[in-house]
C-alpha cells in the first residue's frame, strides 16, 4: 500500500513536487526491473500487495466485530466508535471489491484478445 | 494501514471528548441539588478541559500524522462559591437555617448541553461526509 498511502502527501499547485513523488514511487516498485530478465518479479509483488490489502480489510472487519460485540455485551465502548469502525470496515471492503472487479475485468479483456 | 476515511482519527477523538463533556454535564444536572457529597460539602460543578495532543504518526512522519488532535486533559471543579438558600426545614440546614446548594445554574448547564450536542452533531456530519466522499470516489470504478 505504500504508493497509495504516499498520495495524500502531495500539495496541489506544486507540479515539480508531484513529479518527484511519482518518480520516487515508481522507482520504489520492483516491477520496474527490466522485463527481458524473464523472471516474473512483478507478479509476486503485486499478489503480496493484494494479500496485504485483504488481510488489512479482514483486520478492520474483525475490529468492528469486536467493538460491536463489546457494545452489545454492555462494556464501556462509545457508540460512535463502534459505528465508525463498522463504516470503515464497510468502505474498505467496498474498495477491495472494486479492486477485484477491475482485476477480473482486465483479465477477461486479455483472455478475449485476438491472437 | 489503509486510511480509507480521511481525517477520521481527529473526528473520532473530538467525538470522544464531546462524549465526555456530555457525561460531565449530565452529572452536573443530576447533582444540581446534592447538598452532601463524599466530603460532606455541597457538590461542586465539574468542568471539562480539552487539550491538543500530537498523536505519534503511524506511517513514519507524514504531514497528516503530525496534526494535533484533541483529548480531555482533565475534569476540574468549578471554584465558584456554593449558593446559600434559607430553608430551615432541610436536614442539612445550619443554625441560621441556611442550606448550601451546589454552585450549579441549571440554565447554564442546559446551554452547555446544547453546545456540546451541537458540536457532537457537527463531528458526526464530518464522519458522514468522509464516508460519502469515499463512496463517491469508489464509484469512479463502476460503470
Amino acid at each position: 500500500m505504500s504508493p497509495l498511502s504516499a498520495i495524500p502527501a502531495y500539495s496541489p499547485g506544486s507540479l515539480p513536487q508531484v513529479n518527484a513523488l511519482t518518480n520516487r514511487d515508481l522507482s520504489q516498485l520492483p516491477a520496474s526491473a527490466p522485463v527481458t530478465s524473464g523472471t516474473p518479479v512483478g507478479g509476486d509483488v503485486f499478489s503480496s500487495m493484494l494479500g496485504q490489502m485483504v488481510s488489512e480489510v479482514n483486520a478492520k472487519q474483525q475490529v468492528s466485530g469486536q467493538m460491536v460485540n463489546a457494545l452489545q455485551s454492555g462494556q464501556n465502548v462509545p457508540l460512535h466508535q463502534a459505528v465508525i469502525s463498522m463504516e470503515e470496515a464497510s468502505v474498505s471492503f467496498q474498495l477491495l471489491v472494486q479492486v477485484r472487479n477491475k482485476l477480473l475485468e482486465s483479465y477477461q479483456e486479455v483472455m478475449r484478445m485476438q491472437i | 494501514m489503509i486510511q480509507i476515511l480521511t481525517g477520521i482519527q481527529n473526528t473520532s477523538a473530538a467525538l470522544d471528548a464531546e462524549h465526555t463533556r456530555l457525561d460531565v454535564i449530565s452529572q452536573n444536572i443530576a447533582n444540581a441539588h446534592t447538598t452532601h457529597d463524599l466530603n460532606g460539602q455541597p457538590y461542586q460543578r465539574r468542568v471539562v478541559v480539552f487539550e491538543s495532543v500530537l498523536k505519534n504518526a503511524m506511517d513514519g512522519g507524514s504531514d497528516q500524522g503530525n496534526l494535533p488532535t484533541l483529548q480531555v486533559a482533565r475534569v476540574e471543579k468549578d471554584t465558584r462559591p456554593a449558593m446559600h438558600v434559607y430553608d430551615p426545614g432541610n436536614p442539612e440546614a445550619d443554625a441560621r437555617g441556611m442550606v448550601a446548594l451546589p454552585n450549579i445554574n441549571i440554565h447554564e448547564e442546559m446551554a452547555d448541553l446544547i453546545s456540546a450536542s451541537r458540536t457532537f452533531e457537527a463531528n458526526l456530519a464530518v464522519v458522514k461526509n468522509a464516508r460519502t466522499m469515499a463512496m463517491q470516489t469508489l464509484s469512479i470504478a463502476k460503470h
